[in-house]
């Protein structure tokens, strides 16, 4: 296990700086690169007062809906009259995203130390930290910084827990988290209530994800303004971020860059562009569930929350796919169809059975069995499936294939019109 | 306005409805049914099947109207074409795997799939070309059928049997298109009330044995009744065909059994389609046996019975019989020194712990409470005794009744007493509780209606109308001409019952005056 | 009538069933208990229990998870079938899990798939190999797409993965 890369002079490592060293994981490590200062600190400060510094610092959540961090805490109750809860939100899985994992298994006190300040703020005594199944070494790197801490009596009267996911991409989803904490199927809860109100074990919850938590002591140590001055486009995106690009680049890996960095810069300088010999076709900035971007948009997109809305897609967790010219994106989106079509939690009907038919569709197209008709079918369907059920599964599926249809109709015609042969779906 | 109440509109229908109302409840109370599967009200609220999807006005996209709440001021659209869209999106959705089995389902006619099809689905599908999932029949318990290939994944099964059942022995099993419910290998949907997921079934994916390929639903008369099954009075519909009780299905009664049953009262029904009745009234004819006769003779019979009697009377009841019938017997038998009681079985309790105050009751006596309230005793032993003696024993609708009368024997009942009894010296052939229009009185004081859901064969009429005959014509004056001037007569003279009327219990009925009292009423 | 029978009970299913939570793993289970205010929510960790002690879980298993945990049977089942990690039937000594999703698939991770598949002598997805050895998979993104083909051999998170490897990763593990 290596880091694969020095950091690049156009990145700004802040939650990445320590990743690679391998003594940073150790309790003792991580007090040597001032480790749990920012904790020590947080726990003189009143906890509405931490929630005020991190609303200041225009923190916003990392896992893909990006709503203010601090707004989020100043939800619980300020009067605490039951049990409060911290879900820490590990449970990343949304292709095209490996962030969380590099936190968790570089610099798992990085996490802690952001958990038990985060704690502090919403005045919770337990915090669980929902890790995927399939993390097993993120798991153990974490369970031995824990026992560290504790033996060390870091967290005082705090909690923390890890919890092991068992394969299933919907418990990412907040309340589905929740649920399969509490020992449910994963499913996914209608809102409301929020968690705030009525969370895990029906009492006020925050759930955060890695990143953002991973964000919460470098801004109490460095102050909202240091944090907040980390901006290149839009004011409403702030701080640092980690981009995960994978897929068809010369150099895929995380990047640290400050919000509103361009993705060119992204995919050509820090990531080496292409393949020798390979052009840029599209990228999918944000992780699978968002729309994706042709070589045109990508090339002028800024990575920050209003750029990737600026250009119709979402920032989301920030896996960048990418896409050369050698990709079948009829076949790429068939694959993430059925991605969402394995992961659906069979609740709402239009996302079991429509994510279901979809990859259908899209196979038999593949196969060379299409219809004209078919492209209108998926965009109705697509429709149906979008802003109509309990969590947003379902639209993540329709969008890859709603912009694919739109920005690369004639790589799905070709293979209607017999243009292009056939391939068997594996 | 009170501050309770909410204004809001509805498809143009503006109306005022508690705060916390839902929108799909507030609908109905606008006369707009929602299209919807995973909604019931008598269930947790799961908001799964999307099929409820309404325009809000403001709402930035369509909401589920079985879990949002109404706001004042609320307008809430239910035909507008997104919405109309988006549920014809999720017919389609639910069709593609469906079985389009209707021709052989026992729940074509009464499928809430079929019906919002046709009322708002798309005239073809477009999932033609792709073959559709299949599962094979499951057997789920005593009395249910799973066929998971009709099945749309609603969860009300589920939600009942563990929010309401309080035994989670059904669940969502796998995940996205392959998930089906299911059971574990070692359990059964064997609970008591376990047929109630049979009802709430909006498909025809869970299945009731008892009904299974019995009619089709376009062939029931549905009659509303009161299950006889036990004193806790459950609200029931009778669904006949050609004549016969083919099924017992709950009605809802929101102060009596909610939307349940227990399969006890579900099953209990066959005894109602006897077909050994006395069609005719039947006299003693000395070396003969009896001889059928018309009730004109049959009457005469009875008032030279009653007329030459003195002392003594004994009333041998059956919990099924009607208010006004155990009222009319002990009317009927005033002049006499008289005791009444009612033969109470007695089984196993069985609640539903999910209702507070339902269960199957131990006492399997629908109208245990109307006849003590008239007077009766439930001390079966002591009043056989007393018929010993008595002059009078007038057997109401107990064919089992071990009578050993020296006395005269006067016999209503629907079949023939059991051979071995003493023989009646009148047998006067009477409705059964499917026959005819009465009342009962359930343990907590509600005097219900039930209704006539097939006719009684040849002769056989209602016991209030030929006990009202026989007081008639031994008293002079009017006979009843109906249960309702049975009742009212009841009502006029019996303490419990004085602020009653017939009309006025309407279909869930009303309480007696003093319904906690055990007994109450005018004392022989 | 039909009687109530506690549903939470197991039926006898033979004698030969060996019981998870004893001893020790019971003491873990019970230190995994105070962790949670409800019994209920130790579902995912004693189900994790038992595959690890038994390899899969079974019906009988699923029911011993319910009592011990309260629960019945069945809602045991439906969370076991949600959870694509647990196992509901043996696999082999070896689990491999090939991730397939968009972005290794687009770096070729169907060919490390047929990789395995031929080198295990598996042949099939999710057939045993005739040895016992092996059982591969595909999966759905395992979160570490910036290392494709990422593969998961038992608890072992392998990156990087090409099909020229796959040959030494099958000697090792053997």
């Amino acid at each position: 296990m290596g880091y694969p890369h020095k950091p690049h002079p156009k990145e700004t490592p802040v939650l990445s700086r320590y990743f690679g060293e391998a003594d940073a994981r150790s309790y003792k490590g991580w007090v040597k690169r001032g480790g749990y200062e920012a904790w020590e600190q947080a726990r003189t400060m009143a906890p509405a007062a931490i929630t005020e510094l991190v609303k200041e610092s225009g923190l916003r959540g990392r896992g893909g809906a990006g709503f203010p961090t601090g707004l989020k805490w100043s939800f619980m109750p300020r009067e605490k009259k039951a049990p409060h809860y911290l879900c820490v939100n590990a449970d990343e899985s949304e292709p095209g995203t490996f962030k969380d994992r590099e936190i968790l298994r570089w610099t798992p006190h990085q996490l802690l130390e952001g958990t038990a300040i985060a704690a502090r703020a919403i005045q919770a005594e337990v915090a669980y930290i929902y890790i995927r199944g399939e993390f097993t070494e993120p798991w153990a790197v974490m369970e031995q910084a824990l026992a560290e801490a504790e033996r060390a009596g870091v967290f005082g009267d705090l909690k923390i827990y890890l919890h092991r996911g068992a394969g299933a991409y919907i418990c990412g989803e907040e309340t589905a988290l929740m649920n399969s904490i509490e020992g449910k199927r994963g499913n996914p809860r209608i809102k409301p209530p929020f968690p705030a109100a009525a969370g895990l074990f029906g009492m006020p919850t925050t759930i955060n994800n890695v990143e953002t938590l991973a964000a919460v002591p470098h801004i109490v140590k460095r102050g909202a303004a240091w944090y907040k001055a980390m901006s290149l486009a839009s004011p409403k995106s702030t701080g640092t971020k980690l981009f995960s690009v994978c897929g068809q680049v010369a150099k895929p890996g995380n990047y640290e860059v400050v919000m509103g960095f361009p993705l060119k810069d992204l995919l050509y300088e820090l990531c080496g562009g292409m393949r020798p010999g390979r052009t840029l076709k599209a990228v999918i900035p944000g992780g699978s569930s968002v729309p994706i971007l042709t070589r045109e948009e990508a090339e002028t997109t800024l990575l920050d929350y209003e750029g990737c809305a600026e250009k119709g897609t979402m920032l989301g967790s920030g896996g960048v796919i990418v896409f050369d010219d050698s990709a079948d994106l009829v076949y790429q989106i068939m694959r993430l169809a059925q991605f969402y079509a394995h992961e659906s939690c069979a609740q709402c009907t239009q996302c079991r059975e429509g994510t279901a038919w979809t990859t259908k569709i899209l196979r038999r197209i593949l196969a060379g069995q299409g219809k004209p008709s078919d492209l209108d079918l998926l965009l109705d369907l697509a429709d149906n499936m979008t802003g109509k059920t309990i969590c947003v599964l379902s639209d993540s599926c329709a969008a890859p294939v709603v912009s694919g249809i739109k920005k690369f109709r004639n790589e799905f015609e070709d293979y209607i019109a017999g243009r292009k042969r056939p391939v068997a779906a594996a | 306005m009170p501050d309770d109440l909410v204004t809001l509109t509805i498809d143009d229908v503006a109306i005022s409805v508690p705060k916390g109302t839902l929108v799909i409840e507030a609908a109905k109370q606008a006369g707009v049914l929602v299209p919807h599967y995973c909604y019931h009200p008598g269930l947790p609220v799961a908001g799964v099947c999307r099929m409820c999807l309404v325009e809000v006005e403001k709402a930035p996209k369509l909401q589920i109207a079985c879990a949002t709440p109404v706001a004042e001021g609320m307008v809430v659209r239910t035909q507008s074409p997104e919405a109309k869209r988006a549920r014809q999106g999720v017919l389609e959705l639910l069709l593609i795997n469906h079985p389009l089995d209707c021709p052989i389902c026992d729940q074509a006619g009464e499928c809430e799939l079929q019906d919002f099809v046709f009322q708002e689905g798309r005239p073809g599908t477009r999932y033609a070309e792709y073959p559709k999932r299949f599962n094979p029949v499951e057997d789920f318990g005593p009395d249910v059928l799973y066929v998971p290939n009709r099945c749309i994944l609603c969860t009300r099964c589920v939600r009942f049997m563990e929010d309401v059942a309080g035994q989670p022995v059904l669940n969502v099993s796998e995940r996205g298109d392959r998930a089906y419910i299911g059971i574990h290998p070692a359990a059964r949907l064997d609970h008591p009330w376990a047929g109630n997921v049979v009802d709430l079934c909006p498909v025809g994916s869970l299945l009731s044995k008892d009904f299974l390929h019995k009619a089709r639903a376009w062939e029931l008369d549905k009659t509303p009744s009161v299950c006889t099954g036990c004193s806790q009075g459950c609200n029931v519909t009778l669904d006949t065909r050609d004549n016969v009780v083919v099924r017992v299905r709950p009605r809802p009664n929101l102060e009596v059994n909610r939307y349940f049953i227990c399969d006890h009262g579900r099953l209990e029904y066959r005894w109602m389609n006897r077909g050994d009745r006395v069609e005719a009234p039947l006299v003693t004819q000395p070396g003969h046996g009896y001889r059928a006769v018309d009730w004109d003779e049959a009457f005469d019979r009875a008032r030279e019975i009653l007329g030459g009697a003195r002392g003594r009377a004994v009333t041998l009841a059956s919990p099924r019989a009607s208010t006004e019938a155990l009222y009319l017997a002990r009317r009927l038998l005033a002049g006499f020194a008289w005791t009444g009681a009612v033969r109470v079985v007695v089984g196993e309790e069985a609640p539903l712990p999910g209702v507070p105050n339902l269960a199957l009751r131990a006492e399997r006596a629908p109208n245990l409470r109307g006849a003590e309230l008239l007077g009766y005793h439930r001390d079966w032993t002591r009043a056989l005794e007393a018929a010993a003696d008595a002059a009078i024993v007038l057997v109401l609708d107990d064919a089992t009744a071990p009578v050993r009368a020296t006395g005269k024997v006067v016999y209503l009942g629907t079949v023939m007493p059991e051979t071995g009894v003493r023989a009646p010296d009148l047998v006067l052939p009477i409705a059964n509780a499917a026959e005819e229009e009465g009342t009962f009185v359930n343990r907590d004081g509600r005097v219900q209606r039930y209704f006539q859901a097939r006719t009684a064969p040849g002769m056989a009429r209602p016991a209030w109308w030929v006990l009202g005959e026989l007081l008639a014509a031994a008293s002079g004056g009017d006979a009843p001409g109906s249960a309702a001037a049975a009742f009212d007569l009841l009502a006029a003279e019996v303490p419990a019952f004085r602020e009653l009327s017939y009309r006025a219990l309407g279909m869930t009925g009303r309480l007696v005056a003093d319904p906690t009292a055990t007994t109450a009423g005018a004392r022989a | 009538m039909t009687k109530v029978r506690d549903a939470t009970a197991p039926r006898p299913q033979g004698t030969d069933y060996q019981p998870v939570f004893v001893g020790q793993t019971l003491e873990r289970l019970h230190q995994i208990l105070t962790r949670y205010p409800t019994k209920q929510a130790a579902l995912l960790p004693a189900l994790w229990l038992v595959q690890e002690a038994h390899g899969w879980i079974s019906d009988r298993h699923m029911a011993e998870v319910a009592e011990v945990l309260g629960l019945t049977p069945a809602y045991v089942k439906g969370v076991v079938t949600f959870y694509t990690m647990y196992h509901q039937h043996p696999v082999g000594k070896n689990f491999v899990q090939v991730c397939t999703t968009s972005p290794c698939n687009v770096c070729g991770a169907e060919d490390v798939v047929r990789a395995f598949l031929e080198h295990t002598g598996a042949k099939d997805l999710g057939a045993t190999s005739p040895d016992g050895r092996w059982t591969v998979i595909e999966v759905e993104c395992l979160g570490a797409c910036g290392f494709a083909t990422p593969v998961l051999i038992n608890d072992d998170f392998i990156e990087s993965v090409t099909p020229e490897r796959v040959p030494e990763l099958v000697r090792k593990y053997g």
